[in-house]
């Protein structure tokens, strides 16, 4: 009697304390991934962006077959011609999408082309039909396009250009360069950002001291002045490609601290905690440390904060090439397409020249909310 | 009692006004305060005792009304210099007919094309009613050109013949002359100029800046307060002619600046002393005051179109005329379209200089530059970017030269693709890649860079037009735009294979205006820029001509050089033309393209229709902006 200590010796079922229904176990049986998958679908506007943006990239893919014409195809007797309106019912009577061709008039007194829908010349579009030919990816010929008109007539559903060039069918070709600068801009201050802030974090030291002076150094540069000196450094005589790349490096190269701040402090936090002292304790080395155990901790939310800066490129190009300064024609960008916009004339005669501000306004935003999806899934407890 | 005086004021001006008109000389109401206070003197003294009559007739120019301000939208403050292209008083002027004759100066004779002498107007005066007499010419050649320490950067190049200088001789007050040992035919279009030759300078004036006339330690006592090196640049600074950045520096222009840089609006007034009259011998300008706003150049549009400028045409596009015709109602403007007098508005320039050595063979080749020339579509340029209103023409001068010949502008200018790829197969590129690209002798593909200066829409909308045009005849072109700095030095370096920019600068020539666009003479010329160094340097640089078409069109230059009557001029100029459209040196478009020029409604005695061009017109010199008048 003297141990008084009481052990019961029915079997425990912790179940019956809490009951867990087979949906709660699940959620904590889930391995992260699923956590994060889950906290993101809960975001409807995050997912809505997330199916847009994919949508777009694939867009960029297949430009050749998804623009009515190819990029450089212009027909110069229609230049400066409004949208076309898209129709399906003529004369009360349904048959299929179909516009109104344009009759041309020179107005000498105005200098300007009028053109006027003609109600008795129907122009029907054709879907999965042959256009323009092309090389598809540059490697196959072929002239499949989603959309023509059936007709030697040409139809504009954005408007066409001072040359007569099919405003949507270069958007198109445009996203090509505009959306894919923003993801190789990434790619470096990404792999910048990782490898400096890395290293001040897990070195601390006279090595953090360091990078922390070069990321002040570089934020509190005015980034467009810099811009703009940066790209009237680069010499005339590069090709486009030349100059894409170095646009892409030169924001790249700007971009970079954010990253590295915030895979600092990450790192200054977790290289305390137990299983990276065991680590070390086991002689791996920092390479091992830092790659295998400590970045994927944070990897949610490198993608995170990647996915906001990404429209700061897309902007960054936009803007060079609306200044003048990064591509030129005849490389077809929206910045490019935005430049030609430029004219006083036309926003008040020819306000379709400014449609590319659309896509623009659309892919920065679908941006914004998918990365702030991702960033509140990335954290799946919080 | 404001109220009162200014109605007893203007009884009196009234009073005056009759009294004075009776008399045949109304004063100007603007400056009959200042007469009426015997701070001026009365018109007829202000005036020269023979002023120069404006014949309103030839130009079907109105008799008009002083008063009111114009106003002029300019991109920087370094227009001010437009002014005096506008103005247009000169020594010696182009008339509405470009011969060139006595303005400033009341005669003038040249004896055996070497020999200038000059008479001023007598009592004719400058701004400020100091006499102007051979003096302020005797200022600028003795105490400025020739001086040790001002005249170092050499006698101008217009006042050199073989490397020779003038004699300068003053025969009385009036009168003064230039003597060279050989003719000097570039004297006098420099004198007429745009961008003149300024021979003469407000002696009076100068002089309280100038070393030899006034104290040195004095003198550089204030070029230290002025922030200048010393008194030689701060009398530089005070002198300049041209860009009249000084408001206390007497003029002889219709107007004067009255506001000192940097500012954004510059106000100049009315020269009272100013030497042109109309029939009646009214004293010109009629308009009071020209007001000069500095804005961004991008907004010049716009602005114009919202009705903030009376007359406008400097930065303003042919693509800005359907927004001007939109705003013309609303803002009491009319936009009319003046033709731009250049020999081609955009014009391509093998360069025959060009370092790569496959490629300068090909270029030299006249038969590659005549196939270039047949291969572009001028009536689908025309139809695109100038809606069908310009000429198809080669890069010569325009039918409203009295040298204009149809040949000129239509040699090797039709569209013909069969003749142009019989050209090029027959000068040996006739292998082709199986995408129809041409190869060169070495193998390479014709694959050619046009590049340009990237200053306007226009140029690379034409571009792409001839992109298009030369994928017919199997030649790939890149088009490359950088500044136009890099742009030229590229070009004279040999690296550029085409150039693009616009035609001949003076495409309604005479005779007596200097033919050096059309022979290798300068670096500038983007076709032969080391050949036009070479005979522009004296041998100095550059590299010497190899090629006979272009060694005639230099000995063509020389020979007008020494010409000394006219027709021997007319006779070469018509030949270097001829070789010029022959050779095909540079490939035109279109040229008589349209300016548009933008004129309040009330403005009056601006022409209907101009020429608009840097010279010989000097854009609206010769038109005499000092005749125009508002009609309020």
């Amino acid at each position: 009697m003297s141990d008084s200590h009481y052990v019961n010796d029915q079997p425990f079922d912790p179940k019956s304390i809490e009951v867990l229904t087979p949906e709660q176990e699940a959620i904590y049986l889930a391995p992260q991934k699923k956590l994060i998958w889950w906290k993101f679908k809960r975001h409807k506007l995050a997912v809505a962006s997330g199916i847009f943006l994919a949508i777009m990239y694939l867009m960029t893919v297949f430009a050749e077959f998804l623009a009515p014409y190819s990029v450089e195809s212009r027909n110069s007797d229609y230049t400066l011609a409004q949208p076309h309106d898209v129709n399906f019912f003529h004369n009360g009577e349904f048959i299929g999408p179909f516009v109104y061709g344009y009759d041309k008039e020179l107005d000498l007194e105005k200098i300007q082309r009028i053109y006027t829908p003609n109600k008795d010349r129907v122009v029907k579009l054709n879907f999965f039909c042959s256009g323009d030919p092309y090389k598809f990816w540059g490697l196959i010929d072929a002239d499949n396009h989603l959309m023509c008109a059936d007709m030697e007539e040409p139809v504009y559903l954005l408007g066409s250009d001072t040359l007569g060039r099919d405003m949507l069918s270069r958007i198109i070709y445009g996203a090509r360069i505009s959306l894919t600068i923003g993801l190789v801009g990434i790619a470096i201050s990404f792999s910048l950002g990782i490898i400096i802030g890395g290293l001040a974090g897990y070195y601390g030291g006279w090595v953090d001291v360091i990078a922390q002076r070069l990321i002040e150094v570089v934020q509190s540069l005015p980034t467009l002045p810099l811009w703009l000196t940066l790209v009237a450094i680069m010499p005339s005589n590069w090709s486009q490609v030349a100059v894409y790349f170095a646009i892409t490096i030169i924001l790249g190269l700007i971009d970079w601290t954010g990253l590295a701040r915030a895979v600092r402090s990450k790192l200054l936090s977790l290289r305390e905690e137990d299983y990276v002292l065991a680590a070390r304790l086991m002689g791996a080395s920092p390479k091992r440390i830092i790659g295998l155990h400590l970045v994927p901790g944070f990897m949610s939310h490198l993608i995170a904060s990647a996915t906001i800066t990404i429209p700061t490129m897309i902007l960054g190009e936009t803007a060079l090439s609306f200044l003048g300064l990064g591509l030129r024609a005849p490389t077809v960008s929206w910045g490019i397409l935005l430049n030609d916009a430029q004219n006083i004339g036309v926003v008040a005669l020819t306000p379709w020249l400014i449609y590319p501000v659309v896509p623009v306004i659309l892919i920065i935003l679908a941006f914004n909310f998918f990365g702030d999806g991702l960033r509140d899934a990335s954290d799946p407890y919080g | 009692m404001i109220k009162n005086s200014a109605k007893y004021f203007f009884i009196c001006l009234f009073a005056l006004f009759t009294f004075v008109s009776s008399a045949n000389s109304a004063e100007i109401p603007f400056l009959a305060e200042k007469v009426a206070a015997d701070d001026l003197p009365a018109m007829k003294e202000r005036l020269p005792e023979k002023p120069l009559i404006v014949d309103f007739e030839a130009t079907n120019k109105t008799l008009g009304k002083y008063g009111g301000d114009l106003r002029l939208l300019m991109g920087k403050a370094k227009d001010l210099g437009q002014i005096t292209v506008y103005t247009y008083a000169r020594l010696v002027g182009y008339a509405p007919d470009y011969t060139i004759q006595p303005d400033i100066a009341e005669v003038f004779v040249v004896g055996d094309g070497r020999d200038f002498t000059f008479k001023l107007r007598k009592g004719h005066r400058w701004s400020d009613g100091h006499p102007l007499t051979s003096e302020d010419f005797r200022y600028f050649w003795e105490d400025m050109v020739k001086h040790k320490k001002l005249g170092k950067k050499g006698i101008p190049s217009q006042m050199l013949v073989d490397g020779k200088e003038p004699t300068f001789q003053v025969i009385d007050e009036q009168t003064f002359r230039y003597t060279w040992e050989k003719p000097n035919p570039s004297f006098l279009p420099a004198l007429a100029a745009p961008s003149p030759l300024y021979i003469y300078r407000p002696a009076h004036y100068m002089k309280q800046f100038h070393a030899d006339y006034a104290d040195v330690e004095e003198l550089e006592r204030q070029a230290i307060e002025a922030k200048a090196r010393d008194w030689a640049a701060m009398h530089t600074r005070m002198q300049r002619q041209r860009r009249p950045e000084n408001p206390e520096l007497p003029t002889l222009q219709a107007w004067q600046n009255t506001t000192p840089p940097p500012n954004t609006r510059f106000v100049f007034e009315r020269n009272p002393f100013f030497h042109r009259v109309d029939p009646l011998g009214q004293q010109l300008p009629y308009i009071d005051r020209l007001t000069m706003a500095v804005v961004s150049k991008d907004v010049i549009a716009a602005k114009t179109g919202t009705g903030e400028a009376d007359l406008q045409a400097r930065y303003l596009q042919f693509s800005d005329v359907p927004y001007l015709k939109r705003g013309e109602k609303r803002n009491n403007f009319t936009t009319r379209l003046w033709s731009l007098g250049k020999g081609s508005q955009v014009a391509l320039f093998p360069n025959l200089n060009a370092n790569d050595e496959v490629w300068r063979k090909v270029l030299q080749d006249v038969r590659f530059r005549r196939a270039l020339s047949l291969g572009i579509n001028r009536k689908e340029i025309n139809e695109v970017i100038y809606f069908g209103l310009a000429y198809p023409s080669a890069n010569t001068v325009m039918p409203q030269s009295a040298l204009y010949k149809n040949e000129y502008s239509q040699m090797w200018t039709d569209y013909d693709k069969e003749k142009a790829n019989s050209l090029l197969d027959e000068m040996g590129l006739d292998q082709r890649d199986p995408d129809g690209t041409r190869l060169l002798p070495d193998g390479r593909r014709a694959e050619i860079t046009i590049e340009t200066a990237g200053e306007s829409a226009e140029e690379t909308d034409v571009l792409e037009l001839i992109t298009d045009h030369y994928r017919e005849i199997g030649l790939k072109i890149f088009v490359r735009s950088s500044q136009r700095d890099i742009f030229r030095r590229r070009a004279y370096a040999g690296d550029t294979l085409i150039s693009v920019f616009s035609g001949l600068n003076n495409a309604v020539a005479t005779s007596a205006m200097n033919p050096e666009e059309l022979a290798p003479t300068d670096q500038a010329q983007l076709q032969w820029p080391k050949w036009g160094q070479y005979s522009g340097t004296n041998t100095k640089a550059g590299e010497p001509i190899k090629m006979d078409s272009a060694m005639v069109q230099l000995q063509l230059f020389n020979q007008w050089m020494l010409a000394d009557n006219d027709e021997d001029r007319t006779e070469i100029w018509h030949n270097m033309l001829s070789g010029y459209a022959g050779q095909v040196f540079s490939i035109g478009t279109v040229n008589n393209s349209r300016q548009p020029v933008v004129i309040a409604n009330d403005l009056r005695n601006v022409p209907e229709n101009g020429i608009y061009a840097w010279e010989p017109t000097s854009y609206f010199g010769i038109y005499k902006p000092d005749t125009f008048w508002f009609d309020r």
